[in-house]
């Protein structure tokens, strides 16, 4: 049995899957009109754009968040571990869409009473959600990095008399975010898929651009085909980026 | 809307999160079961195939798969589907993507002088398959698929767009009727009576099973 496929045989398949989609489904090439104009490509890459910097704001802002998380959970003071224990299992445990909904209702409440714009607007709640999940998510990727160095790091860092502050800084930190990059990349992946979530509480990024489009056209399926594929080139580059920093750092899953 | 009118419609929403959960995981695990065993049968265009499967479905929101699947279906020649239907065959084909991975893994866990001694005594892929390998991989891969499982049940209220009425979806529309914010906290506390508990079982059976083996 092969372990896994090369690049361009996985390519291959997906080629294979998206040419029976449209067999499957009685797709009509006169339906796929519109993308042979550029002003819907120039639509849609700019919901790309919104999409890429909802996920890079929500993944750089979660990482002084995932930072907080980890040191709290394997380090804090008991009062403050077990409300964090919590607050990241509860939030990783809860659907995505659920939390960017409660947000929205919360943040746009807390919007009017202050009198800030910014907050009633959508992109703000999907944002925080992401935010938050992401936190939570890369946090637990954090500790288990942390947890991963070997003990003797540890204890080689406190036996030069560092102090616990000095040790984390210095020398373990520097090895776990080495660690902890890869990982971050995919969750950069799952992010710019997660992103389309905002779309249902009117955040119009990508996947909204095109319902807005199909709605004027008539064919669903032709636009959700393209905007699909539009997401599994980003993400595909990703993934294979991830591969390469895995393996440039001398990383290897476990 | 009273509160009882308000736990009403979110214990009908629990239970469509339910049925919805379950259904799509049986299509899921029949599907996501084949294309696993694609991924390491003996022929390189259905390899290919069910590598780009997994790729492509795990590169892709789960959203628009269910409004193309919703849209689609009566094209594919199925009539009347519901939106619970059209909820459950999206679900279905995309967590199959996760399930594959997992059977993949399971199968590629079994020793190789097993699949030797199978190969020697004339069983062909599929008999080997079926006889062999899944039986012994079988138990290596529940707590993967359990983890599977969790996310499908959160996924399950991305349903919502399409109209199902699960446990999401009331929570929105008894917010919409009372103008109070209460009940989605009572919705997520509902969700969390169902995936905490699957996480703590998915703990502990990898906990045996890294024992075991």
């Amino acid at each position: 049995m092969q372990a896994s496929e090369r690049p361009w045989q996985t390519l291959v398949g997906v080629g294979i899957v998206l040419a029976l989609i449209p067999l499957a489904f009685r797709m009509e090439p006169a339906r796929f009109a519109p993308f042979l104009e550029g002003s819907t490509w120039r639509f849609l890459a700019l919901g790309l754009l919104l999409t890429l910097e909802a996920s890079a704001i929500a993944i750089l802002a979660s990482i002084p968040l995932a930072l907080f998380f980890a040191l709290a959970r394997l380090s804090g003071p008991l009062w403050l571990r077990y409300p964090v224990i919590a607050l990241v299992e509860g939030i990783r445990a809860l659907p995505l869409l659920g939390l960017m909904f409660y947000l929205f209702l919360r943040l746009s409440a807390l919007g009017r009473q202050l009198g800030i714009e910014a907050l009633t607007r959508p992109d703000a709640a999907v944002i925080a959600a992401l935010w938050l999940y992401t936190g939570a998510v890369n946090g637990e990727a954090l500790r288990a990095a942390i947890l991963s160095l070997p003990r003797g790091q540890w204890e080689a860092a406190r036996s030069l008399g560092l102090t616990y502050g000095q040790a984390m800084r210095l020398v373990i930190l520097p090895q776990a975010f080495r660690r902890a990059l890869p990982p971050l990349v995919a969750q950069f992946a799952t992010l710019v898929k997660d992103t389309s979530l905002g779309a249902i509480i009117g955040f119009i990024e990508l996947y909204r651009r095109g319902v807005i489009l199909f709605q004027g056209e008539r064919n669903p399926m032709e636009t959700l085909y393209v905007v699909s594929v539009i997401y599994f080139i980003v993400n595909y580059t990703l993934g294979r980026l991830a591969g390469t920093l895995e393996r440039q750092l001398g990383l290897h899953r476990g | 809307m009273s509160t009882a009118d308000v736990w009403h419609y979110l214990l009908l929403g629990l239970w469509t999160t339910l049925r919805l959960s379950l259904a799509s995981m049986g299509v899921a695990l029949a599907l996501g079961t084949l294309i696993g065993v694609l991924r390491v049968s003996p022929v390189p265009p259905l390899r290919w195939f069910a590598a780009g499967y997994v790729e492509f479905f795990r590169d892709i929101p789960l959203l628009p798969v269910l409004v193309f699947v919703y849209s689609g279906l009566p094209k594919a020649g199925i009539r009347l589907p519901t939106s619970f239907d059209s909820a459950v065959a999206g679900l279905g084909v995309y967590t199959a993507a996760f399930v594959a991975e997992v059977v993949r893994a399971g199968l590629q866990s079994v020793h190789r002088g097993q699949i030797e001694a199978a190969l020697s005594l004339g069983m062909t892929f599929p008999q080997m398959v079926r006889l062999v390998l899944l039986p012994q991989a079988f138990r290596m891969m529940i707590p993967p698929l359990g983890t599977v499982f969790i996310a499908l049940v959160k996924n399950t209220s991305i349903a919502s767009a399409i109209a199902v009425e699960e446990l999401l979806y009331q929570a929105e529309f008894v917010i919409g009727r009372t103008f109070a914010d209460w009940p989605m906290l009572i919705a997520f506390l509902l969700y969390l009576v169902i995936t905490v508990p699957l996480s703590g079982l998915v703990n502990f059976l990898e906990r045996r099973l890294r024992i075991l083996f």
